[in-house]
């Protein structure tokens, strides 16, 4: 095993090689342009033995993923903003057509008023196109995501698309050291579940009228609460081999003894850490649950979590407009019915790029800001 | 220098800020210090801001050096160091703006630094010649001099923590077959760079805020925003000939940055604004637009 300074986009990179990726098809966009441009000098050069496939557009690029899919390829594809909206229609397909493919998106807001920054809007408001949504806080867990992605999409009781979303420039041009671990140890050769067959034709996505379409739609969601048992696994699988936790489903960082919890997805919840470090330092009893995955939303393991915790604030780098942040509405939901549910706050940060620093957290938390949309940066 | 050439602090770990504009380097000045630091056992990071992803516009990068992880993923705004690539920058931003009090300043420049530029706080002061090295080594990408390697080359006297033989590994691993004139202007760098301890005497400005009106429409025409006047990421001017011009307005039309205005019946060139990307001289039906090497005072 090898460690390397890699950017996050160098490390999905890598992690598709190393999953050893069959088909890739992508329309190249800022700031997860890198990700296919290392993967184009790798087929290139031969040391990574995958067919790669340029479209015109990103709607092309998960078009040709769900059809290498569907021939039984393990697929992959990277985007960001624009170029994930652009691929909306296609997303919904590559979900109902079961096809297990893994996207790396690398987020950053959607224009106009041009912008190339982070910001989750962009996946976020994907949330209910029935993808799984893992969100990443360093270039170590996008490497490892995206294995356990595989892992977890192309498991039977799943066959879902999942997508591993990092930050743009903030993960994705940021260097940091990365573990290179041997994926072939945790993740086998691609066998798909079912796959198109020329020696036994048969139709695929035909006509679903209203006799069958919603048993279909519930299958699906089916599949998603089934995902989170199958991610359990997945990450104890993950330890047990590589002897490094990395979690998916969410972590829990000093929450046993908190009556304040921060609740935080990406790489802001990083800074989130030093702010509990900080903040424990001065006697406040916080913590910090950081959310991996997003969809499905792990309602269970989020009441369980923050079980006597008195005060929530959760932090969301994407907004939706007209309602508040995703995450917010998903943690309230969570809790609602509990007889005597905690105090639940709602902070918007980060947007297109604007900086997040750990004061933000502690100044929250300490009650020198008010909860709400939080613009300014705190040095 | 606090923390930079000092062993007795209570955790070793240095905040460097990298200015200069697109096309200079910063970015992968920023990488190869990381990777050197990385090389050397420590935990390191490397995080570029690009502003508008553009040769001659301000570009920023930051580099964490620690013993310990580290988890901040947020642009440094409190540096041990602040190496500046090009004092042009200075014009537009303030490159020491919470630099600590002891800290390092290195800048490539051919000509003295007053202490009146310098923030009002004792430094260590490292001035390099990085163009005329860059171009006494044939240091050039693009028909530019390349100084983020002299810049290295000078942080590197005060900053004892990375062997100048392990960024010379990295740089060969980097540049390959191209590294041996890039090793070389390292070397001469770190050799020819003058340190002083000095103390500024420049008082910090007041940052300019600015107030949201009502409704925010994503339309915009050449003003003084974020980045100053941009005309100086020019690296050449754009010069009509009246003589040729037949007020055809194809300049107009193709100017990218809406920096050619119709004036009393003829077109002006904005020379505060325009980039000289010189889109005007190659869409000129009648050849009335020249080009001239930009020189500033």
């Amino acid at each position: 095993m090898t460690e390397k300074l890699l950017t996050g986009n160098q490390a999905v990179a890598q992690a598709v090689k190393n999953s050893r990726v069959g088909v890739v098809s992508a329309y190249p966009i800022t700031p997860s342009t890198p990700v296919v441009e290392e993967i184009a000098g790798m087929v290139e050069s031969g040391e990574m033995n995958a067919r790669l496939i340029l479209v015109e557009s990103e709607h092309s690029a998960m078009s040709a993923c769900i059809g290498a899919s569907l021939g039984g390829a393990r697929a992959f594809t990277a985007t960001s903003s624009h170029g994930l909206a652009y691929m909306h229609e296609m997303l919904h397909y590559a979900v109902n057509a079961r096809t297990p493919v893994v996207m790396a998106v690398a987020n950053r807001a959607i224009g106009p008023g041009w912008n190339i920054w982070a910001d989750l809007s962009d996946s976020m408001s994907q949330r209910d196109t029935g993808w799984i949504q893992i969100y990443c806080e360093s270039n170590q867990e996008i490497y490892d995501s995206i294995a356990m992605a595989y892992r977890v999409a192309e498991h039977e009781d799943v066959l879902l698309p999942a997508m591993v979303c990092y930050d743009g420039f903030v993960l994705s041009h940021t260097s940091m050291p990365v573990k290179l671990d041997d994926l072939s140890e945790f993740l086998d050769e691609y066998e798909a579940a079912w796959r198109v067959d020329f020696d036994n034709p048969s139709t695929h996505g035909n006509i679903t009228p209203p006799d069958y379409f919603m048993d279909l739609r519930r299958e699906v969601s089916r599949s998603h609460e089934r995902a989170l048992k199958i991610m359990d696994r997945v990450e104890r699988e993950f330890f047990e081999t590589f002897s490094r936790k990395t979690p998916l489903i969410a972590e829990h960082y000093r929450l046993d003894d908190a009556d304040t919890a921060i609740v935080a997805a990406g790489a802001v919840s990083s800074e989130a850490k030093i702010a509990v470090d900080n903040l424990r330092r001065n006697g406040i009893k916080v913590g910090l649950f950081r959310i991996r995955c997003f969809r499905p939303f792990p309602v269970r393991h989020t009441i369980r979590a923050l079980d006597g915790v008195e005060k929530i604030y959760v932090f969301d780098r994407s907004v939706s407009i007209g309602s508040e942040g995703q995450m917010f509405q998903e943690v309230k939901s969570a809790f609602y019915g509990l007889s005597s549910p905690p105090e639940i706050y709602g902070c918007v940060v980060g947007l297109g790029g604007r900086d997040v620093t750990s004061m933000v957290f502690e100044k929250t938390v300490m009650g020198e800001i008010e909860p709400g949309w939080i613009g300014e940066v705190i040095v | 220098m606090r923390g930079l050439d000092e062993e007795s602090i209570e955790e070793l770990r240095w905040e460097i800020r990298l200015h200069g504009r697109g096309g200079q380097g910063v970015v992968t000045a920023s990488k190869i210090l990381a990777e050197s630091a990385f090389a050397e056992r420590y935990h390191a990071q490397s995080i570029p801001f690009f502003g508008a992803e553009r040769r001659g516009s301000p570009v920023m990068a930051f580099t964490r050096i620690s013993e310990h992880e580290i988890r901040e993923r947020s642009q440094i705004y409190t540096p041990d160091c602040v190496l500046i690539l090009d004092p042009l920058v200075m014009r537009v931003l303030d490159v020491f703006n919470g630099l600590k009090d002891g800290g390092g300043v290195v800048i490539s420049t051919s000509s003295r630094i007053s202490d009146e530029i310098l923030p009002d706080i004792s430094l260590t002061l490292v001035v390099v010649d990085g163009v005329g090295i860059a171009l006494k080594k044939d240091l050039l990408v693009a028909g530019n001099p390349v100084v983020n390697i002299p810049v290295i080359g000078a942080f590197l006297r005060v900053f004892p923590h990375i062997g100048i033989e392990t960024v010379e590994k990295v740089i060969s691993e980097k540049f390959k077959r191209n590294s041996k004139r890039s090793v070389k202007a390292l070397y001469s760098a770190y050799e020819s760079a003058e340190v002083l301890k000095i103390r500024g005497k420049k008082r910090a400005e007041k940052v300019y805020s600015k107030k949201p009106g009502k409704i925010w429409i994503p339309a915009s025409k050449p003003v003084v925003g974020v980045a100053g006047k941009t005309g100086y990421w020019r690296d050449f001017r754009p010069v009509i000939n009246y003589s040729r011009c037949t007020n055809c307005l194809n300049c107009w039309i193709h100017c990218p940055e809406g920096s050619i205005r119709r004036e009393n019946g003829e077109v002006v060139i904005d020379y505060d604004y325009c980039k000289g990307c010189l889109v005007c001289l190659s869409v000129c039906p009648r050849r009335a637009i020249s080009s001239e090497r930009e020189v500033f005072a």
